[in-house]
């Protein structure tokens, strides 16, 4: 539709680089973009009214479904809420499973995200290759937890079961050879003079823009502000891992990929420190909540895990009862999107899938 | 010098492409092949009816409401026994809640996960579908 020389069109809500089902109104003059609007809701399921309708532990399964890419964190963010609420002890073995699991998680939401931004930006080959390693995690979690994406492992108060020597041998062997791929894409991508012209200086997002609308996670870390949560995070044992904080300073897409390319070699650093640990330790895991039904004291509890799309919150309220009273999730997609048509007014309209991509956002995160 | 610099990385990253000529497939062609499953994978479900006592554990911890139905009879020594049980795979999650917690052990997950069928209405697995599962992949094995 033309009006005032200007053009409107509409992108989704089936497109194939939008990661999922959002759609975006573009007003364009000639290639340039005026304005942005970003229309979300096609992915809403009612997470947060089905819980209350739900008991704690038939609400679990389905946490797993506000981000498929990052089924631990959020299983984990609901998990450490109810624990708190209930008083419930979580043993030290479980803890290192949940963080040995959740960076894995982490590795293969990066994974997947490479590969789809260097496919939206036209290169084929990388997609196949973060997909062949992906697969390998995600083989492993089959054989841990019994699927590829919905986990279900934890459990209030530990995990479903313990992890057995073959299988750490297993994530021994991945960690092992992965530096090597990343390498390999590094080679691939980093330097090529393609990729970097049409990353570098695009989508510049400055710190005090990133403050303004609570980005976190790897796109609030290339912006140069070190903010996180795992540093602070006392409920698991981060503490006593040694890993760092990477982060980049102009906050453009390059930095953005970079501090995600920087992020898997900390999740490789974390994972084997982990297997480490528990080849050598023992313990129990299964969890104390044995019957089905769990009554939860009154109280309200907010949880935050450093998700691979910024931090996830779970507010959980309970009021005595089964069923919980009032579940809220906070995601950072749902944070990144509303950026977005501050991030695209004025670039060019074939840069707008360099910017929308580096910030890796999925749709059913921003609905829930 | 810039075009120097460029040039260099295409090549490196033309190699690093071109090394993956020779290496293996790591994909299996389906269905031809299949790959291996382990015994904790979640698939379509088998029911085994002597252990089971009608409890309902199983109904009142399952995420998706109706997906499972009981209609529970008393026998001759005065037990509860399923008379009909039945689990509709096209609301069910395969969450595994129903293995996990049912406090006998009656019902387990398979490794069948090919569950694609013409019709809405064989997708729900009634008493002796659930039977013959558990007999062909529990028992056998």
């Amino acid at each position: 539709m033309q009006t005032n020389n200007k053009l409107k069109i509409n992108i989704g809500p089936q497109h194939p680089s939008t990661h999922g089902v959002l759609r975006f109104v573009l007003e364009l003059d000639g290639e340039i973009i005026k304005s942005c609007e970003p229309v979300i809701g096609y992915l809403h399921r009612g997470m947060e009214k089905m819980a209350e309708s739900r008991t704690y532990l038939q609400y679990l399964p389905t946490v797993d479904r506000v981000d498929y890419l990052g089924g631990f964190f959020n299983s984990y963010a609901f998990c450490n809420a109810v624990e708190n609420l209930a008083q419930i002890e979580v043993s030290k073995r479980s803890r290192y499973i949940r963080v040995l699991t959740l960076e894995m998680n982490r590795l293969s939401s990066h994974l997947l995200w490479l590969g789809s931004y260097l496919l939206d930006m036209g290169a084929t080959s990388p997609l196949f290759y973060t997909l062949r390693d992906r697969e390998v995690l995600l083989s492993l979690f089959e054989e841990l937890t019994g699927q590829r994406l919905m986990y279900n492992y934890y459990t209030f108060g530990g995990v479903r079961h313990d992890v057995w020597a073959d299988w750490l041998k297993k994530v021994a062997d991945f960690v092992e050879i992965m530096p090597r791929k990343i390498q390999d894409y590094e080679d691939i991508i980093t330097n090529n003079p393609i990729f970097a012209t049409r990353t570098k200086d695009i989508g510049i997002l400055s710190k005090h823009k990133a403050l303004q609308y609570s980005i976190t996670g790897p796109n609030l870390r290339a912006s140069g502000i070190d903010l996180d949560s795992r540093k602070d995070a006392n409920n698991l044992i981060y503490d006593e891992l040694d890993f760092e904080t990477k982060i980049a300073h102009s906050g453009d897409s390059f930095d953005r990929y970079m501090v995600r390319i920087e992020e898997m070699r900390e999740c490789l650093k974390i994972i084997s420190q982990c297997v480490n640990w528990l080849m050598g330790n023992e313990g129990d895991v299964i969890s104390p909540v044995k019957q089905p039904t769990l009554k939860v004291p009154e109280g309200e509890f907010i949880s935050n895990v450093e998700a691979p799309r910024g931090i996830c919150s779970c507010y959980v309220k309970s009021d005595g009862s089964g069923k919980p009273y009032r579940v809220k999730w906070r995601t950072g997609s749902y944070y990144a999107v509303q950026l977005l048509p501050k991030l695209l007014e004025g670039t060019f309209y074939p840069d707008m899938m360099a910017i929308f991509g580096s910030l890796d956002v999925i749709a059913p995160e921003v609905d829930r | 010098m810039k075009n120097l610099k460029y040039l260099i990385s295409l090549i490196i990253g033309h190699l690093t492409v071109f090394k993956h000529i020779f290496k293996k497939p790591v994909t299996l062609e389906y269905p031809e092949k299949k790959i291996e499953l382990n015994d904790k994978f979640r698939g379509e479900h088998a029911f085994d009816v002597e252990k089971c006592t009608a409890c309902g554990t199983c109904q009142r911890v399952c995420p998706s409401f109706g997906t499972i139905e009981i209609e529970k009879e008393k026998d001759e020594n005065g037990k509860f026994y399923p008379k009909n049980y039945s689990i509709d795979l096209n609301k069910c999650i395969f969450c595994g809640n129903c293995v996990q917690y049912c406090p006998f052990g009656a019902i387990k997950m398979t490794q069948n996960y090919e569950l694609a069928d013409e019709k809405k209405s064989t997708l729900k697995l009634e008493i002796n579908t659930l039977k013959r599962n558990y007999f062909d992949n529990i028992i056998d094995k």
